[in-house]
């Protein structure tokens, strides 16, 4: 009996439905990405703002990353449906701690996955998650080192505004 | 029909491979259904979704049924709560045993 199957799919599909829970979840980021742009914008935080578009773009960047791959490896990746993104917050260090809390949620589901991965021997999933093992480690460097400004300057008046200054978008 | 390999059967189902026309058969009882590679993994992405305690909540899923129209739209057929139950079960014997699934804790791996 031929391998049908198996040529024309690289990857378990165990893998593959883990992916495409990790692309939901990417695109869940970009959209929670998009709603903290909004908040700074609307409060004046241009440069904030500026950051938190190109980490909305990023995350989706990651996610079709992910996406193509399924596709690439013969599997189906699936369009994420995204909903219940939260808009509110109280302040602008609220905001950066709720994108620290996002990425060490992501970070983790990557490790369980790459775990997942090593445990069915499915190799070529754990070989290409490597680049998003150290991309994890760059974001959440980024943002804690966001939220050490809030520590070194304070959280009222001018010091909110220096802060906003110092966050750069790459 | 060319000759197909039977891989999985459950107590409703059969599933089969054709190497010749490099695809897959379900007899589904009612009706035999081919399915090429993609519409066999979509099909598994619409068993998966079914969530079957709905089943068992009056309000949500009165009478225990789910409409399945397969390969875009071909084919619709109308499960039950256990003929679901068996699909899935199907579904997750015939993919380990088509070398594509890692995991399956009461097959043995086909030699």
């Amino acid at each position: 009996m031929k391998d049908i199957a198996r040529q024309q799919m690289s990857i378990k599909v165990e893998s593959m439905d883990m992916l495409n829970a990790q692309i939901q979840m990417e695109g869940k980021a970009s959209a929670s990405y998009l709603a903290m742009a909004s908040w700074c914008d609307q409060r004046g935080y241009n440069q904030s703002a500026s950051f938190m578009y190109q980490q909305a773009a990023e995350e989706r960047e990651h996610m079709m990353k992910i996406f193509k791959f399924v596709n690439d490896c013969g599997g189906s990746a699936l369009s994420p449906e995204i909903g219940n993104i939260n808009h509110d917050f109280t302040s602008l260090e609220e905001v950066f701690e709720t994108a620290l809390s996002q990425e060490i949620e992501v970070t983790k589901s990557i490790n369980r996955i790459v775990a997942g991965a090593k445990k069915n021997s499915d190799f070529g999933v754990e070989n290409f998650l490597q680049w998003f093992i150290t991309e994890q480690l760059e974001e959440e460097k980024t943002m804690r080192d966001i939220l050490d400004l809030f520590e070194i300057m304070g959280r009222d008046g001018i010091a909110l505004k220096l802060i906003d200054e110092r966050i750069k978008a790459e | 029909m060319s000759p197909m390999e039977r891989i999985h059967s459950t107590q409703y189902y059969t599933f089969f491979q054709s190497d010749k026309e490099r695809c897959f058969y379900i007899d589904l009882g009612q009706k035999v259904v081919r399915l090429s590679f993609c519409q066999l993994l979509a099909l598994r992405q619409r068993i998966w979704s079914i969530n079957i305690e709905n089943h068992f909540d009056e309000d949500i899923n009165p009478h225990g049924l789910e409409i399945l129209a397969l390969c875009n739209r071909e084919h619709l057929f109308v499960l039950n709560t256990l003929e679901v139950l068996d699909l899935k079960e199907l579904l997750t014997g015939a993919f380990f045993l088509l070398d594509i699934a890692a995991q399956t804790p009461s097959l043995s791996p086909r030699v």
